[in-house]
């Protein structure tokens, strides 16, 4: 805010500070004191606590953070996290899809109630989830008794128990971001379609699904994000054995029982720049397709 | 290609959008269904389109029941009222896309393709906007390349809804033209739906004119204008000064008397009298019974308001002739109906 009014005093022709540059003229009133506004927020929340991370780990120096990460342990539980929350994620951009298509375009008795069960995992405390989880997909619950009989899988206390309790959390994330876009298609670029000649799918294929895809790699993002990040429910049907199915927040929380502070900001921020650089690259590829066909 | 369109009918919920519609579309003509909002003329061309389903009647395309077939196999072109360009697609992929979909047999090589397309935007004129997207070309340039690419399929049919209905005056009276000469040059049978009498006079080859799910009136467009069927199609083509009057002895009286107007022989009793603003004459007279309550001029035109002894009315000359007569605001005139037309009373 105060860079912001400092910037109006400068005179015109002094070349002004970065701030001025920005500022182009606008009807909108606020700029300086919203950007203000926003920078101070944002480094508050979010950059502030992170800051204080890399700082942490940082008293390890340069070769001790190395150490501290690249163990095999970690190193094993990286894959679990990151690899799972990606399949996960990607489930979910298929089912959540699907859901999101059935929501939108067919009315049925009980519609609404459906709409309303996607909001659940967003609502339920993740160790409830977790907890249901592995009581019915447990070698003796309900579904885990049946898979084990019939196919011999083994689902609770394996990584393919921590990939459906990431599937569960992150469902809401690909449904809500794909629903509103799909509402406001204006049928009229389908029935084009129909009318020169496309079939059903290829309607879907060559106009609905380009026109979905930017939202939904916002919701595959979002997913993926919530499942790197997610502890609550996946501990209880992980199993937790160390270089299969432990996660890398529980590692965390493991060091840091083991007063290892350190350690444990060092994983923190191994988390955080394979975070940062995989959204990037996806807002990255978002821009690009936006850019294509803006507005 | 002929279209015959006969006892179509379509309901939504409550609401009759089309009732036993008869219709036929001439070879190679440029028609225009014309009617206000709600009248079914939009219903009536999704439904040749296959857009929309008849809940009874049936539909030849060149003699052919239609009805079961889908869009796809109809062949029909269709451009809508906002363009429905696809947005991730650039203009020559939009104009492609037709052909693309094609089954593997009947697809025309990529290189017909390409030749094909350009063509077709040498026709719209946007030859070079090959590889813009829809956002980034104007109004009237979208609605060239939804035509281009609603060509493409080759249609045997045109069907156009409301297709100059988002742009601006200037835009649209050039497009229009442009679609003209172009119906002139490829003589496609070509249906259009339009709320603007204008356009639908200035353009088509004859005229539908469509109220509450029902045909008013078809004609070509100095029939449907000087030979109205009925009070709605007088009404709604152009403007108008209507009077309830009473007939008797083949004359309309209005009344308070302050106008009588010749009737012709078929009406009697109360009925509605119609006379266009350039059908009224008016004279100077210090003895009249009409004052000048208001003088609009636009442009080469002049428009008169009338206040006959309460009754308000409209007359319009061009602006030479109102100077020759010299009424200015306040005047008193005569006022003499040189045309008018009778219906009775509905």
């Amino acid at each position: 805010m105060v860079a912001a009014t400092t910037s109006d005093a400068v005179l015109p022709n002094s070349g002004g500070t970065v701030l001025s540059v920005l500022r182009k003229p606008s009807v909108l009133p606020g700029f300086g004191l919203t950007l203000g506004f926003t920078l101070t927020y944002l480094s508050l929340i979010v950059l502030l606590p992170l800051a204080a991370l890399a700082l942490k780990a940082a008293g390890l120096g340069w070769s001790g953070f190395w150490d501290a990460v690249l163990t095999p342990r970690v190193l094993a539980a990286f894959k679990v996290s990151f690899g799972l929350s990606l399949a996960a994620a990607a489930i979910n951009a298929v089912f959540g899809f699907i859901v999101a298509w059935v929501l939108v375009r067919y009315r049925f008795p009980g519609d609404r109630i459906v709409d309303a069960l996607v909001d659940l995992p967003f609502a339920l405390p993740t160790a409830v989830a977790g907890i249901a989880l592995s009581a019915l997909y447990a070698p003796n619950g309900w579904i885990g008794s049946l898979l084990m009989e019939w196919f011999g899988l083994r689902v609770a206390f394996t990584p393919l128990g921590i990939a459906i309790a990431l599937t569960f959390i992150g469902l809401p994330f690909v449904v809500r971001t794909v629903q509103p876009i799909l509402q406001d298609l204006p049928p009229e670029e389908e029935e084009a379609a129909a009318a020169l000649g496309a079939t059903r799918w290829q309607a879907f294929r060559r106009v609905v699904f380009p026109a979905l895809l930017p939202a939904l790699l916002t919701g595959f993002a979002l997913a993926f994000a919530r499942g790197v990040g997610e502890y609550g429910s996946v501990i209880f049907i992980a199993g937790n054995i160390p270089g299969l199915s432990e996660i890398l927040p529980l590692l965390i929380v493991i060091k840091l029982e083991q007063y290892d502070y350190a350690g444990a900001a060092a994983v923190g921020v191994l988390m955080l720049m394979a975070s940062f650089i995989l959204l990037l690259a996806l807002n990255l590829l978002q821009a690009w397709m936006r850019s294509r066909h803006a507005r | 290609m002929a279209i015959q369109v006969s006892g179509i009918t379509k309901q939504f919920g409550s609401f009759r959008a089309l009732d036993a519609v008869d219709l036929e579309v001439r070879s190679g003509e440029l028609l225009a269904l014309l009617g206000p909002s709600g009248s079914g003329k939009t219903t009536l061309l999704r439904i040749m389109a296959g857009l929309e389903f008849a809940d009874s009647g049936s539909l030849l395309l060149n003699g052919e029941e239609a009805l079961s077939l889908t869009p796809r196999e109809r062949q029909v072109g269709f451009v809508f009222q906002h363009y429905a360009l696809f947005r991730h697609m650039t203009v020559f992929e939009n104009v492609a896309f037709g052909m693309k979909v094609r089954p593997r047999g009947q697809r025309p090589t990529s290189t017909e393709i390409k030749r094909r397309v350009m063509e077709l935007l040498e026709l719209v004129q946007l030859a070079h906007f090959a590889d813009r997207y829809p956002a980034q070309l104007s109004g009237g340039q979208r609605q060239r390349v939804a035509l281009a690419r609603a060509l493409a399929i080759e249609p045997k049919v045109l069907l156009l809804d409301e297709p100059f209905g988002a742009l601006d005056a200037k835009v649209r009276k050039e497009l229009r033209r442009w679609l003209r000469k172009l119906h002139e040059d490829i003589h496609i049978t070509s249906v259009f739906v339009t709320h603007d009498q204008e356009e639908a006079l200035e353009l088509a080859d004859r005229v539908v004119v469509m109220s509450q799910g029902r045909i008013e009136q078809v004609g070509s467009p100095a029939d449907v204008y000087d030979r109205p069927a009925s009070a709605f199609v007088y009404e709604f083509l152009g403007q108008v000064n209507r009077f309830d009057c009473v007939v008797a002895d083949g004359v309309a009286r209005t009344a308070n008397g302050a106008l009588s107007i010749p009737a012709d022989g078929t009406v009697r009793g109360p009925a509605i009298a119609y006379v266009r603003p350039h059908d009224l004459g008016l004279s100077p007279s210090a003895a009249g019974p009409g004052r000048v309550s208001g003088i609009h001029v636009v442009g080469p035109d002049a428009r008169i308001e009338i206040d006959l002894a309460g009754l308000p009315l409209e007359a319009e000359m061009d602006r030479e002739r109102l100077t020759a007569l010299g009424l200015r605001l306040g005047d008193q005139c005569a006022v003499h109906i040189d045309r008018a037309r009778v219906f009775p009373q509905p």
